[in-house]
């Protein structure tokens, strides 16, 4: 009994914390997408540092400017620096993109696991839950809780989060009943391992790598989500500046101030593409069926 | 093979070219789908653009807003100006071959003025009684005398409908029949209103096309490009930030007019909880006038291509008063104002449609406002909330867009008369309401013209509302179509408009 534990080599509890890291250090992915997101925290962080000018300040007399050396990005339709309204705008767009899949994370993956862990009643109950919800589309329900919750940016991260909770749910319940099925979990249950550790370091660790790259994609869809709310007038208030609201204002000047669209595209492009690739690479570091 | 193909695709371009010839059918492309397609009972701007070619008025505008005939072709006041009798145009049908005599135009005010759901009661209610003459005579009896009537009855409250087609009954507003020059053929919502040409039109000679099609495309870029592309013949409200592609493009004529409507912010004034200390102190209100230049408005949010000003009735009107021009901006005396009220300057929410147009003003002001001390701040809302709080009057201020109408009585009076239907920020002055009481009853123009100004310098010292500016109408076409002519109304008349030679 006591010597049990010791000799059991259980893939869950195989790899430390060092192995793991490096094994992700070692994955380009992770290392570029990595990159491009601490970046992009970085200028969130030091904004008001780097940025040339105050973000809600107009010059009536620079009204849609091309790229000039005192704008680098030009100037939007009132005439503020696109530059500066960029660099700001990474805080709303980071903020939203990170803490609504918090929230969909931190409700979705342990009702996921309890669904999926347990089964019975509360499998079914959670199920049919999650089911309706997904019978929503992701938008028109993320507009129906911010209406119900209120305009403003922090309400706007807490419906988006919920609306996209049941994908987590949903994805771990279906990770968690196939990892359950492995040997090293009936191994550990008949050693009489309690429920709770089960979940924790035998199956969660097992069942986290498509959760990372949901939680990748969903991110992504979270910063346009926001710009869509914003545009309902239920997200980032104006005129404090958001990727999104930029990109909704600039598809009028398409053809005449295209710089109002390309740099907000840009911006989100990376950004999406940044949280892309940490996800791939992660996926591929965390896959236990890898070999190296 | 490839000769035989060849063949065939010359055959299909010639088919197409020769029913386009025979049947010319127009297509205009609409910002907004209509409503109701019942004259009673429609709102909407789009609805009337419609109307004006499905639709004739008793009597119509021209491009001075002077009134002139349509289906009425004369009429007399009486001495008091209390009775209006009208001479009807003779021979004319609805489009249901019913005949239109003194009869209908009686069925139709009554109907208006009775009918449930209908939004013409207040333009109608000055009339107390409608009379049979005779078959082309008809005279109305006014409650008081109402120098306005002509200008309501050249809007949605003067369309004819038929009577035979109304008495039906049910679902009028999905097979309408009126007396215009084309006439319904179907409708798909959010996408298209179709209209064929109405042969038994009394000027049928004069209409130029087989069909209409009213498409509705609610982005301005997107129906410049179909212009562009020749997917459309017409479209509506070209964006001002777009005017310099349609210019530019030597197969688009850009076809303008002065409007007659104003985009101005409201102040809740009347009640003290939602207005505060703006709504309460008319110097404060001043003081913001004061911060905001009019001008920067129209230069950054609209090219410069509306009217920068400070009233509600438009330059265009000949009742502008010209002796109360807009002040120049002033952020000394805005802060000057603000110190002599004492205290901080208050902060204000400005409520708003989001509307790329309203948003962009409403961050201009919020801008130009800081300057003095005020801090703003903004809440956009989709059109039905924003709308459910402008009625309610749940607001500390909003920017209202009021279409405007040709007379200023049913602009001044809706917005600053005590039970007036957009005094939502609840305005009582009783100076006003008798300087609006004694404009109506005055049918002398040079009378109402100083009374109007009396009225201006009312409202532009309480300022209940600071007007901003009036847009401009701007419909592009294809070139080569000729009799497009937009009056201050802005709707397009359709008779007139001919397709290429």
């Amino acid at each position: 009994m006591n010597t049990s534990n010791a000799t059991l080599q259980l893939p869950g509890t195989s790899g430390t914390n060092k192995s793991v890291l490096s094994r992700c250090l070692r994955q380009p992915g992770v290392m570029i997408g990595g990159t491009i997101i601490l970046l992009f925290v970085l200028v969130a962080v030091a904004a008001p540092l780097i940025a040339p000018y105050k973000p809600n300040t107009s010059d009536w007399m620079a009204i849609r400017q091309g790229p000039t050396v005192a704008h680098w990005f030009g100037t939007d339709d009132l005439g503020r620096d696109i530059l500066t309204r960029i660099i700001y705008g990474t805080q709303a767009s980071l903020l939203v993109g990170i803490v609504s899949v918090a929230i969909a994370i931190a409700i979705g993956v342990p009702l996921g696991m309890v669904a999926g862990y347990f089964g019975g009643i509360g499998d079914m109950v959670i199920s049919r839950i999650t089911d309706a919800l997904l019978a929503c589309p992701f938008l028109v329900l993320a507009i129906a809780f911010a209406a119900f919750l209120g305009a403003s940016l922090e309400n706007a991260m807490i419906a988006i989060g919920i609306s996209a909770m049941p994908i987590f749910v949903r994805l771990t319940r279906g990770q968690v009943m196939t990892v359950k099925a492995e040997d090293y979990v009936d191994a550990a249950r008949l050693l009489g391992v309690p429920h709770r550790k089960i979940m924790l370091t035998y199956i969660l660790p097992n069942a986290m790598a498509p959760i990372i790259v949901q939680a990748t994609i969903t991110m992504a869809t979270a910063v346009l989500a926001e710009a869509s709310l914003a545009f309902l007038g239920l997200g980032q208030r104006p005129p404090s500046p958001s990727w999104g609201t930029m990109l909704d204002v600039a598809r009028q000047f398409l053809t005449e101030s295209p710089w109002m669209a390309i740099w907000p595209g840009v911006a989100i492009i990376l950004l999406v593409m940044g949280f892309n690739l940490l996800g791939d690479g992660l996926n591929d570091a965390l896959d236990p069926r890898r070999d190296d | 093979m490839g000769t035989q193909i060849k063949l065939a695709m010359m055959a299909t371009a010639i088919a197409m070219t020769f029913t386009s010839a025979q049947a010319a059918n127009l297509r205009v492309g609409m910002q907004d789908d209509p409503d109701a397609l019942d004259p009673a009972t429609s709102g909407t701007y789009a609805g009337r653009i419609v109307f004006s070619a499905m639709c004739d008025k008793l009597v119509d505008i021209d491009a001075k807003l002077e009134i002139v005939p349509q289906l009425a072709t004369a009429w007399t006041w009486n001495a008091g100006g209390t009775e209006v009798t009208f001479t009807l145009r003779d021979g004319v049908k609805f489009q249901d071959g019913t005949p239109f005599d003194a009869e209908a135009v009686k069925f139709n005010i009554e109907r208006m003025k009775s009918m449930k759901d209908s939004k013409r009661k207040g333009e109608l209610a000055p009339i107390d009684s409608v009379t049979v003459v005779d078959a082309t005579h008809v005279s109305f009896k006014l409650k008081s005398a109402f120098a306005p009537l002509l200008a309501v009855l050249s809007d949605r409250a003067g369309m004819m409908v038929s009577p035979t087609a109304a008495a039906e009954g049910k679902e009028f507003a999905a097979n309408p029949v009126c007396a215009g020059p084309f006439k319904f053929k179907e409708r798909r919502a959010r996408d298209v209103i179709s209209l064929e040409k109405f042969d038994g039109y009394w000027n049928a000679a004069a209409i130029g096309y087989d069909t209409v099609q009213y498409l509705y495309i609610p982005d301005s870029t997107v129906r410049l490009s179909r212009l562009q592309a020749g997917d459309l013949e017409i479209a509506e409200r070209i964006a001002p930030t777009d005017l310099g592609a349609v210019r530019g493009n030597p197969a688009l004529a850009l076809h303008t007019s002065p409007g007659l409507a104003v985009s101005h912010l409201m102040i809740n004034v009347g009640n003290s909880e939602k207005g505060g200390a703006l709504g309460k102190e008319a110097k404060l209100r001043q003081a913001l006038e004061l911060s905001i230049d009019r001008n920067v408005i129209n230069k950054v949010a609209f090219a410069g291509e509306f009217t920068a000003d400070n009233q509600m009735i438009p330059p265009s009107s000949v009742f502008y008063d010209k002796s109360h021009p807009a002040p120049a901006r002033d952020i000394e005396k805005a802060k000057a104002l603000i110190a002599e009220v004492g205290g901080d300057a208050p902060v204000v929410e400005i409520t708003y449609e989001n509307s790329l147009a309203d948003g962009r003003v409403a961050q201009i002001v919020q801008s130009m406002a800081s300057e003095a001390g005020f801090q703003i701040e903004l809440v956009p809302l989709e059109t039905a909330s924003a709308v459910e709080r402008y009625l309610a009057g749940n607001f500390q201020a909003y920017i209202g867009n009021w279409s405007g109408r040709a007379d200023p009585d049913p602009t001044l009076y809706s917005f600053f008369g005590k039970d007036g239907s957009q005094n939502v920020n609840k305005y009582g002055n009783p100076d006003m309401d008798k300087t609006l009481g004694e404009a109506r009853a005055s049918a002398d123009v040079e009378q109402r013209k100083a009374l109007y100004a009396k009225a201006t310098g009312i409202y532009l010292t309480d300022l209940p509302t600071i007007p901003l500016y009036h847009p401009n109408w701007f419909y592009a076409a294809r070139a080569d179509i000729g009799g497009i002519a937009i009056y201050p109304d802005g709707l397009l008349r359709m008779t007139s408009v001919k397709p290429a030679k």
